[in-house]
């Protein structure tokens, strides 16, 4: 990859990767709607911070660094709780429901939806975009054991939530 | 040889290093157990990814796609701005409603870099949740005339109007920010911001002076347009009602 792209360059890379910024926002806010503000926030992020990124890394991994981060921030500064997923609670909600078996096999997304937050987006980045778990690791800024840890109880989960036949894991 | 569960997962990821592949294929070659729980990995993730791929396949928003190839802030606002003037037109009756959407729309914006500035002297959130414009804000919008270009000041004023509400209405634009322009109507003795929107207008220059006519923004405009009652006030206008302390006659 060239060490001095153009910014144009740079900013058909980013319009490529688009669909794929949607959709893992789409994971951090329940509307599609929403979840293209967040995108259009974090883009107009990147741009003016074209400087900090260095062609070596991989674009897609840092775009889906600011945009988790400008998700962070929006959380605290609009304290639009209600409209995102609400995790820590729906988090509870996990093991009961794989304990009494009454709720009935979900939609992966539903299944995803209910996941704590941390756990759905290692499961995002990885299972969904692909990542490679230090890319991940980078994005999630965690240590590469506690987003393979994240990952491997994000699993667990759905693999219970979402009734996929389970073997003797233990 | 039994190999953890995280193993089988890296694997299935394609995680893990040569010496360890080996090892998880011998142990699929030799225990079927093996070989389904690495097949309920894999399942999985097809599962998981097979859920969001609709996503890949939708139309993306051409405001998305401008904001990539860096349209200004301004104009992309000006989008929000053009689709809110649609919805204005569409909705007789709800005369402040789109207007205050354009707001909460464009605040997540504007709040949050003044918030990050810690600015609370400019806009603030009233006891009863309305974001009202906090005590430099408010001077200024009850001091200034249109007409002049205080050095210094928070705020420039741009169009002063009753609204058919009967309230008085101002346009303005925040001095240091650079790129926030708003709409405030006295209403009970406050300011109550009725859209705070970005605008791709120059910033000050290094005396501190911004014209007038920088405040404004499409989102501005279009909520000016549906609410003005007339014509906007003059001069002499803006003294008179200064000299109420801009409350309804």
């Amino acid at each position: 990859m060239s060490t001095n792209e153009s910014v144009e360059s740079i900013q058909e890379q980013i319009v490529a990767l688009l669909p794929r910024l949607r959709r893992f926002a789409r994971n951090l806010v329940r509307t599609p709607h929403d979840a293209d503000d967040m995108v259009q926030i974090a883009v107009e992020r990147a741009l003016l911070r074209l400087d900090q990124w260095h062609s070596d890394a991989r674009l897609d991994s840092w775009l889906f660094k600011i945009l988790r981060n400008a998700w962070i921030d929006e959380v605290r500064s609009r304290g639009r709780r209600a409209k995102i997923f609400m995790p820590e609670e729906a988090g509870e909600h996990v093991g009961e429901a794989s304990i009494d078996r009454e709720v009935d096999r979900l939609s992966v997304e539903a299944a995803l939806a209910r996941l704590p937050q941390d756990q759905r987006l290692a499961v995002s980045l990885v299972l969904v975009e692909g990542l490679a778990y230090k890319d991940a690791a980078d994005v999630l800024e965690v240590p590469i054991g506690t987003l393979t840890s994240r990952l491997a109880r994000g699993r667990e989960a759905l693999q219970a939530m979402l009734r996929l036949p389970e073997g003797d894991i233990s | 040889m039994t190999v953890s569960d995280e193993t089988l997962m890296a694997y299935a990821d394609g995680e893990v290093d040569a010496a360890t592949r080996t090892i998880v294929e011998a142990a699929m070659r030799d225990d079927p157990e093996v070989r389904r729980r690495v097949a309920h990995h894999r399942a999985l993730r097809e599962a998981v990814k097979g859920a969001f791929a609709a996503v890949i396949d939708e139309p993306v928003p051409q405001r998305l796609i401008a904001a990539a190839r860096g349209a200004p802030a301004g104009s992309i606002v000006d989008l929000a701005g053009a689709r809110n003037a649609a919805a204005i037109k569409s909705s007789r009756g709800l005369r402040w409603q789109p207007a205050a959407m354009a707001a909460s729309l464009l605040l997540g914006l504007a709040l949050g870099y003044l918030g990050w500035r810690g600015s609370n002297t400019l806009v603030t959130v009233s006891a009863s949740g309305e974001l009202v414009a906090g005590a430099g804000l408010a001077e200024a919008l009850s001091s200034q005339l249109s007409a002049d270009h205080a050095p210094g000041a928070v705020a420039t004023t741009g169009l002063s109007f009753r609204a058919k509400t009967g309230d008085y209405c101002r346009t303005f634009a925040l001095t240091a920010t650079h790129a926030n322009s708003g709409l405030a109507c006295r209403v009970r003795g406050s300011w109550k911001i009725k859209v705070l929107a970005q605008s791709a207008e120059t910033p000050a220059n290094s005396s501190g002076f911004r014209p007038a006519a920088s405040a404004d923004s499409a989102a501005v405009r279009a909520a000016v347009e549906e609410s003005i009652d007339g014509e906007p006030l003059d001069q002499a206008g803006e003294i008179a009602a200064r000299r109420g302390n801009w409350s309804h006659p």
